[in-house]
């Protein structure tokens, strides 16, 4: 939806003729506009605006959160770079995005062709509705369930047992080895809900006369998918690749209930370890500061991936 | 349509065996949630025989009071984020003045302003304008959190009514409220219903904003179920039994809105993305 939304011009507008315009356009007019405007206003700038302000400009102080805060300059962006901790946290968000991001991206859209190729309509919406049941769960419980899952009495632990596989038995979450990886493997086989609600969706859209003429030509099912339907719906990939660079590096919630940053750090990302410093430690203006590099580094490769995608097609 | 055809029985089944790997946590978490701390411990796997349904009532025992704080802080936020967002589309939308433009953008801006950068300044705000641990704390950061989006779907909405509507208003003698009152309002239910149901669903989940204003005991559902405790007198063997039952609870309510308006929720996802 991002790439969505940043792609809209102002050149979409309704034009309206000029005598209508001038004939609008007085002072009771913009009255009446700034009236319906004001809620929104108020509430943005008051929750939205002013904390977002207040982000950036923390991130060069050191505050406490109770003294007032003191401008230090660069000095949290230097530290950041001999902090141990967040340098490591780096490496962890990078391997989470590289292996997180295919599996975000490739199963939904087997299971999406799988199902679009159905012949009976009736099967299609059955089995939408199969994969997509799993949306009713509130984020904190799915989360909540694969840690059990990974539990030493857990139900990994009993599946490689019953497959005979029980040798590699592992406290998953509680080894530095093991953990990370547990994180980011979490929600196998990976179908996410949406990502498949947007390829199925994509995939709808491709006009029926398209395939009719593949299957006139002999196209083989291969052939189609590679052919037809993934160049068709190479937009929603774009989409759901910005959504899911932008959700991976800013998953606060996953490290913080599952493991919270630990063993050790060995789970710790930027934006956990943000919210620890900031917190647990009282160290806000390090805090916004790493969390204005954060925001930085994923601006710039949602930025980068919209540029790339929208010169290729 | 294709005629070299894989046998359609195999897709079945690899389509079987994916949704049931999906849906396992969610079938374990029913099952289990019905059984004794000794019955999972024995067979976590199998489907419970003789339900435990006093798990539930003790579940809801020890979370009911977070249900009323959730209830109200997402009706009211809902309802508050879209009341503001559909004025302001109106005024986007039907309404010429100098400054449109600009100020459009201003709302726009934000959806480019990620969650995590604001947490902290906004609990700081929070506790500074003396909000921990009141539901108020919680509702003016949602009402503004969702104008962006909810102000740029809407704008295009109120849009492509039709123009003839607003005139036969104006020579009816209709001023720009009643327009707002007797022509936006009606015809925007669907697309409101859509909106109110991507929000309802994210508010009643989250849990990072409301574990950081509220103390234990002013837990919002989300909270409530994360941090479970279970009530005194249950037996302690069952615990995650009983968390169990909480989460199959929490996840009701978000059920029944999907078995009614699955239609607009699917179609409030998939709209945004053919349009691109």
């Amino acid at each position: 939806m991002l790439a969505d939304r940043v792609s809209v011009s102002p050149s979409t507008e309704v034009a309206v003729p000029r005598a209508e315009l001038r004939r609008k356009t007085t002072w009771r007019t913009r009255l009446i506009a700034y009236a319906f405007l004001a809620p929104t206003f108020i509430f943005i700038l008051s929750f939205s605006y002013y904390p977002a302000v207040r982000a950036l400009i923390g991130a060069f102080t050191s505050w406490d959160g109770f003294n007032p805060p003191t401008w230090i300059g660069f000095a949290n962006f230097t530290q950041a770079f001999h902090d141990p901790v967040f340098l490591q946290s780096i490496g962890h968000v990078a391997l989470w995005t590289v292996v997180g991001i295919p599996l975000a991206l490739v199963p939904p859209f087997i299971v999406a062709e799988l199902v679009f190729q159905l012949r009976s309509l009736r099967a299609q919406y059955l089995y939408r509705t199969l994969f997509i049941i799993s949306m009713v769960l509130p984020t904190v419980v799915g989360i909540l369930i694969w840690q059990y899952i990974y539990e030493p009495t857990g139900l990994l632990n009993a599946v490689l047992k019953l497959i005979g596989l029980g040798f590699i038995h592992h406290a998953w979450l509680a080894n530095p080895s093991y953990a990370l990886w547990a994180v980011i493997l979490m929600g196998f086989p990976w179908v996410a809900p949406f990502n498949l609600l947007i390829y199925y969706a994509g995939l709808q859209a491709i006009p029926g006369e398209l395939l009719d003429a593949a299957a006139v030509d002999g196209t083989s099912r291969w052939g189609r998918i590679l052919k037809i339907d993934l160049p068709l719906v190479m937009s929603q990939v774009k989409l759901l690749l910005v959504l899911s660079i932008v959700g991976v590096s800013q998953n606060l919630l996953t490290p913080m209930l599952m493991t919270g940053g630990g063993p050790g750090t060995s789970t710790t990302t930027p934006v956990f370890y943000m919210y620890e410093t900031a917190i647990n430690y009282d160290q806000y203006g390090y805090g916004m500061a790493i969390a204005f590099m954060v925001f930085v580094v994923v601006m710039v490769l949602a930025l980068l991936n919209m540029r790339y995608f929208q010169s290729e097609a | 349509m294709v005629q070299k055809r894989v046998p359609s029985i195999s897709v079945h089944v690899i389509l079987l065996v994916l949704a049931g790997l999906t849906l396992y946590p969610m079938i374990f978490m029913v099952f289990n949630a019905f059984k004794s701390g000794v019955q999972t411990a024995g067979s976590p796997f199998s489907f419970p025989f003789h339900p435990l349904w006093q798990n539930f009532a003790l579940a809801f025992q020890a979370t009911a009071s977070a249900y009323w704080r959730s209830g109200f802080v997402v009706s009211v936020s809902v309802a508050a984020m879209l009341a503001f967002a559909l004025l302001s589309a109106y005024a986007f939308a039907r309404l010429e003045f100098p400054e449109r433009e600009v100020l459009f953008y201003v709302i726009f801006g934000l959806l480019l302003v990620p969650g995590f950068l604001t947490l902290i300044p906004l609990f700081l705000e929070i506790k500074a304008l003396n909000l921990l641990n009141s539901l108020w704390g919680l509702i003016l950061p949602y009402i503004a959190g969702g104008q962006a989006f909810c102000v740029f779907i809407l704008r295009t909405f109120v849009r492509s009514i039709p123009n003839d509507l607003f005139d036969a208003a104006r020579i009816d003698g209709a001023g720009e409220l009643q327009s707002f009152l007797r022509i936006v309002v009606p015809l925007s239910v669907p697309i409101v219903v859509t909106l109110a149901l991507l929000n309802i669903v994210g508010l009643w989940s989250d849990y990072i904003l409301p574990s950081l204003i509220l103390s234990s005991n002013h837990a919002t559902v989300a909270m409530a179920i994360a941090n479970f405790q279970p009530p005194p007198l249950a037996p302690s063997v069952n615990a995650f039994n009983l968390q169990l039952a909480a989460f199959t609870m929490a996840s009701i309510p978000i059920a029944v809105l999907f078995l009614f308006l699955m239609r607009y929720f699917v179609a409030g996802i998939t709209n945004g993305a053919i349009k691109m």
